[in-house]
């Protein structure tokens, strides 16, 4: 039986507080099939003793669903940013490095504040308006099929944050909003009833921080673990920014 | 919140976007096709090619305006967008990653190069008659050195690659290309037109070599 087969090696980069000094530990737990990245961190955590015999505070990281649709668990697996529920043991090299989602503060060990992802939805009103003070007495607006199923593909965003650290444009030096939370202007605007703010939402993705700041370096679109075409996204609303901005200097 | 008008960081932006096509990357084409004429000589260089642009309507206006101001905007604006670069390319090593970091990295790159190559040309001509009178010579001097003419090839294909990537982007940044195939379609007719000018530069700069 192969090294790799027997045990499952863990190299894990800690940080006991929020702008502390990292450092490097590494665990071993006996190997059992269909492992993934979180179901053996739980058995690491059963048990936080490192391969030096020392027992150390368990490791702390952000989970949920398990299931690759809440976005909680990214992290750097072996220097790609991705979801850990989804990074299967059996399929990584060993030793696994694990690091905390990149250009995020870290609050400890691997648990990062993703709050600017939401910060950056709540800037571009990333929902639809349905709230007024009216009655529509209509029922859902009819959304053609072909339509569907391109927005589809941005409603599977669970703003997991590999997109915006695998960006080179996005990070504490920089303003810029990022991929996740421009595809959902796309997403936003193609929708019949949130269609009536697309200005609203084109002029917040024009100003600082906005789409301008995109060096289209597409790093996002090979990373994103739902395969959102980001970069599409990011080229239709060149084009409707393009629009808007002829709109706001001659009018119409 | 409403704006009452694009943001202007939005509008600069996209006026360095246009800048880089219109009139900087006419210009560096209508430039390099000019001078590709080097390999008729001397007579016809200095005779025809220079002597047409020294005769033009408005020169130094025209210099100013459509040349000057332009690239030193488009330059000076691209070293702001150029800070932004964190760029990763050893942990992602996709194509347009690299290029992405090519654009900025060619940027600074070309402008090094154009202080010089316009230092040593149309400044230097202002007080040397001999460059003004005899530029083809003067080409023909500064290129028979190994050093020269590498430091010229280089400026050369940093200047074409950073036009033809530029467009790339440019389709997109603008809308014109949105899917992944138009993208890549677009993306190859550019490195296309890059190949072609490539070529045309290359070969006006072994014109002026004796």
């Amino acid at each position: 039986m192969p090294a790799n087969r027997m045990s499952i090696r863990f190299k894990i980069r800690r940080q006991d507080a929020p702008g502390s000094p990292s450092y490097w530990q590494e665990f071993a737990i006996p190997y059992a099939p269909d492992h993934n990245v979180i179901s053996a961190l739980m058995v690491v955590q059963n048990n936080p003793v490192t391969t030096d015999g020392q027992r150390v505070a368990p490791v702390v990281w952000d989970r949920n669903c398990m299931e690759e649709v809440c976005g909680s668990c990214a992290m750097l697996i072996n220097g790609v940013p991705r979801p850990s529920c989804s990074a299967l043991i059996d399929s990584l090299t060993q030793p696994i490095v694990l690091e905390p989602l990149p250009k995020f503060p870290v609050v400890r060990d691997l648990l990062v504040d993703r709050s600017r992802i939401d910060e950056g939805l709540r800037r571009v009103r990333a929902w639809i308006e349905i709230d007024g003070a009216w009655d529509t007495h209509e029922g859902a607006p009819r959304i053609s099929p072909i339509e569907w199923s391109a927005n589809y593909l941005y409603s599977r965003c669970m703003s997991c944050g590999c997109c915006l650290s695998a960006c080179p444009q996005f990070g504490p030096h920089s303003a810029f909003i990022g991929p996740a939370a421009l595809a959902q202007v796309r997403l936003m605007n193609a929708h019949p009833t949130g269609r009536y703010d697309q200005a609203e939402r084109l002029h917040a993705i024009m100003g600082d921080g906005g789409i301008s700041d995109c060096g289209n370096a597409q790093n996002c679109v090979r990373v994103c673990p739902k395969a959102i075409p980001l970069t599409t996204a990011i080229g239709e609303l060149g084009r409707q920014t393009t629009v808007q901005a002829v709109k706001d200097l001659f009018g119409g | 919140m409403s704006h009452p008008a694009a943001d202007s960081r939005f509008l600069l932006r996209r006026l360095h976007s246009l800048l880089g096509l219109l009139p900087i990357g006419i210009f560096l084409t209508f430039h390099l096709w000019e001078n590709s004429q080097s390999r008729f000589g001397a007579g016809h260089y200095n005779g025809e090619v220079v002597a047409f642009l020294r005769g033009m309507n408005y020169l130094p206006v025209l210099e100013i305006v459509v040349i000057a101001l332009p690239l030193l905007f488009h330059a000076g604006y691209g070293l702001v967008v150029a800070t932004q670069m964190r760029a990763e390319l050893t942990r992602y090593r996709f194509a347009r990653n690299w290029l992405y970091w090519l654009q900025r990295v060619s940027g600074i790159g070309i402008l090094i190069f154009l202080l010089l190559h316009v230092g040593m040309t149309r400044i230097e001509g202002l007080w040397r008659v001999s460059v003004r009178e005899d530029l083809f010579g003067h080409m023909q001097h500064l290129l028979s050195q190994s050093w020269m003419f590498g430091l010229y090839l280089t400026g050369l294909l940093l200047s074409v690659f950073h036009l033809a990537n530029g467009l790339s982007t440019m389709g997109i940044v603008w809308g014109l290309t949105t899917s992944a195939r138009a993208q890549r379609r677009f993306g190859f007719v550019c490195a296309g037109f890059g190949l072609l000018l490539a070529t045309i530069g290359v070969h006006g700069l072994i014109g002026f070599l004796p």
